[in-house]
């Protein structure tokens, strides 16, 4: 074949500018991390990784709503543990002064200190986490009890995604645990019938709170088995969303992200190449016979 | 006989002739960079002998016979498609890897807005009367919305820079279809004296390939010489002498996105063209190909989300316990549904409106229909054939990675045929500077043979003169 001047400057130049090209790109590859960043670069792993970006945040969303929704049943499970302790402490007294030998101020001093429990207990069940009340049901933004105990919630069951598209439970309805809704006692009106007995020394009626209190120690502690059945599951939830979270991370750093020793030997090979380009351009330039005949 | 007067004059005219040798190896060493010049060389003949002496012919020197330039034809011939099909595949390849708006990890892009705005929503199903997670949700929203915006925005740029590159290379085409047939008239001229004009060959030879670089046209030569240049459906942008002219219209059926036509040389026209090949066919392949695709895919995306999202939306309960707001705004089809798409406003300036409750009782706390708005995420779009958003967004990505990947798979393959075929006719035409060092000394060499010759001739004249 004739080999032209023209040939050999055209060739060297694509030969410098395709190793120039290469080293660049494998350099740009190292330094960035990223093999993958216009679609197309790799079509198929630029589709999977907008697929795997969007899943890491839905699971990421899944872990910040689950670990909030456990807060707050944790929240939930420590006023209900405090309404127990309160409830039995009511009992304790309701037995104390049950007996005869008491007089009615002694009684009455007794009747304010139930009070106080009262005054607690409503306190523990008007609960916020997050800014709102979380044994109103639905209706979280005023206080669920008032003053006298009565319950202003609904019988809304607050839920929360736990896996794409699943959604639990996440909340305990006060409106059984405290007021015995559905077939229990009304713990708090129990407590209420026990000031008033205290305050009148009416010792059969303080006799008559003993064994509603105790289905009140029961229902309490059953809405406590209820909340952490429930965060038994949040929990659980939780974990799995963080593993597809960190999974989802991992595939999308898969598709996306350059193997270093890879590219690093990429770009080795790449400049090693574009030497030897330079060197043969420089070599062949020199090979003429303008430079024999001078 | 030969005397030795016609010696001294042959002498003179071979010296003509070994001039012309010389010149032209000049003329090739001074073109040795001249795109399109094809090396010339000199073609000497023996004078043949008009008389003859005793039982022989004396010859009579040397002449030029023609001066011919060095072509390959069955290589040219392949070139003007080559070069068209280099120039369309390597302008679409070009175009469609410059638009980054469907990157998949770029900030702000569909990928992750898409994440967000459902990351948003799910924030607040935990707490749906909370107005810090309201707000959150509603800058999801708006980060959505821009995000099909500013995906369409960036397309239509792309198919709009796409058009004003076309609306130059038309003006190029026309000048250039212009100075061909221009120069068909002037080498017709040329050759009526009967000399091959070159040099006049090598530029109408550069102008077809920059036409067939711009549009694809195909050469087609005639008995006369002329080359005519033709593009879709054998219509001549070059005709003989005399050249049609490209035009471009809005074309109101493609967003008034320009339409190119010819009008022919003999005034018909113009005439609709809709598979051009060199680089504006490869830019109206990247325009009304992959970017369209993309951008009527996203488009209908964004209707279909918010056409479903609406849906959900509306029949909620917001925080004020009114009903029947949509989130998105959206048009009445896909039609530009993604530059279109905004949040509701009066959701946007009162995130109290995102509706989370099937009742108006039971706000603030309900978050039953957030979790119908989340499942819209995961359920099949209408127009996406049973597939959610996550998977048709995954879709457009890959679908227009491949449409550029294919791109630039044929432009290095067809690139590479080009490059060959030139490198074939470089190799036949092209200048070499040692071949020329070479030709202008030995036409040197022969130049002073030439001369000794007269001066021997001289002294030999000299030499009876002083006869006595």
């Amino acid at each position: 074949m004739r080999v032209t001047d023209r040939m050999i400057f055209n060739n060297a130049a694509k030969s410098t500018s395709k190793s120039r090209e290469k080293a660049q790109q494998a350099t740009s590859e190292v330094s960035s991390g990223m093999r993958v960043v216009h679609p197309g670069d790799d079509p198929a792993a630029a589709g999977l990784l907008s697929g795997h970006r969007i899943s890491e945040s839905r699971f990421a969303a899944l872990v910040a709503t689950t670990g909030r929704a456990s807060d707050e049943l944790n929240a939930a499970d420590k006023a209900f543990e405090g309404l127990s302790e309160l409830i039995t402490r009511s009992r304790e007294i309701a037995i104390q002064y049950a007996n005869s030998t008491y007089s009615g101020p002694q009684r009455e001093v007794a009747a304010e200190e139930v009070k106080a429990l009262f005054r607690h207990s409503i306190s523990l069940l008007n609960t916020r986490a997050d800014n709102r009340y979380i044994f109103g049901g639905n209706l979280d933004s005023t206080p669920p009890f008032d003053n006298a105990g009565q319950y202003h919630g609904d019988q809304g069951i607050r839920r929360v995604e736990i896996a794409p598209g699943v959604v639990e439970d996440a909340s305990v309805r006060a409106d059984i645990v405290a007021k015995g809704v559905g077939g229990g006692v009304d713990a708090l009106a129990t407590v209420q019938s026990l000031i008033t007995a205290l305050e009148s020394n009416d010792v059969d009626t303080i006799r008559d709170t003993l064994d509603p209190l105790d289905t009140a120690i029961t229902q309490t502690a059953n809405g406590r088995a209820r909340a952490g059945a429930i965060l038994a599951v949040l929990d659980s939830a939780n974990m799995a969303a963080r593993t597809a979270r960190d999974t989802e991370k991992g595939n999308a750093s898969r598709e996306a992200d350059s193997d270093v020793f890879e590219s690093a030997s990429r770009m080795a090979l790449a400049q090693r190449a574009l030497d030897a380009a330079l060197t043969a351009s420089a070599q062949s330039f020199q090979l003429t016979l303008l430079n024999k005949i001078r | 006989m030969a005397d030795l007067l016609s010696i001294l004059s042959q002498g003179a005219s071979s010296l003509d002739a070994h001039r012309a040798s010389t010149a032209t190896a000049s003329h090739n060493l001074q073109n040795v960079d001249t795109p399109g010049y094809s090396r010339q060389s000199v073609m000497l003949e023996a004078v043949i002998p008009a008389t003859s002496t005793t039982n022989a012919y004396i010859g009579r020197g040397v002449r030029v016979e023609t001066i011919r330039q060095a072509r390959d034809r069955f290589v040219e011939s392949q070139i003007p498609s080559a070069i068209g099909s280099a120039a369309r595949a390597s302008s679409e390849a070009q175009s469609l890897s410059t638009v980054h708006v469907l990157n998949p990890d770029m900030a702000g892009g569909l990928t992750s807005a898409l994440a967000d705005f459902f990351s948003g929503l799910r924030a607040l199903s935990q707490n749906p009367g909370s107005t810090v997670l309201r707000q959150n949700a509603v800058d999801g929203a708006r980060g959505l919305a821009s995000s099909f915006n500013r995906t369409a925005d960036g397309i239509t740029s792309a198919r709009t820079a796409i058009d004003q590159e076309i609306e130059g290379a038309i003006h190029e085409v026309n000048d250039l279809a212009t100075r061909m047939a221009a120069l068909n008239v002037e080498i017709r001229k040329a050759r009526s004296t009967g000399a091959e004009p070159n040099d006049l060959l090598d530029t109408r030879a550069k102008l077809r390939d920059q036409l067939a670089e711009k549009t694809g046209a195909i050469p087609v030569p005639n008995s006369q010489g002329d080359i005519s240049m033709t593009i879709e459906n054998g219509m001549a942008l070059v005709s003989e002498t005399s050249a049609g002219q490209l035009s471009i219209v809005p074309d109101p059926a493609n967003d008034g996105f320009l339409k190119v036509g010819i009008s022919l040389s003999d005034g018909t026209g113009p005439f609709s063209l809709s598979s051009l090949g060199g680089k504006i066919g490869g830019l109206l392949n990247a325009r009304d190909g992959a970017l369209k695709n993309a951008a009527n895919a996203v488009d209908r995306l964004a209707f279909d989300m918010a056409e479903e999202l609406n849906a959900v939306h509306s029949s909620a309960y917001a925080l004020d316990k009114s009903s029947g707001h949509n989130l998105f705004q959206v048009g009445s089809d896909p039609h530009q549904a993604a530059k279109n798409l905004t949040v509701n406003p009066q959701v946007s300036a009162n995130p109290d409106l995102i509706a989370t409750a099937s009742s108006a009782d039971t706000v603030p706390g309900d978050a039953s229909r957030l979790f119908a708005l989340i499942d819209v995420e995961n359920a099949p779009l209408a127009g996406s054939g049973g597939k959610d958003a996550t998977a048709t967004l995954s879709q457009i990505i890959s679908g227009y990675g491949t449409a550029v990947q294919r791109a630039e798979a044929y432009k290095e393959n067809s690139e590479s045929i080009r490059d060959h075929l030139l490198n074939m006719r470089e190799s036949v035409s092209g200048v070499s500077i040692d071949e020329e060092i070479v030709n202008m000394t030995r036409a040197q060499r022969a130049f002073e043979a030439v001369a000794k010759v007269i001066t021997t001739t001289n002294e030999m004249l000299e030499t009876l003169m002083k006869l006595k």
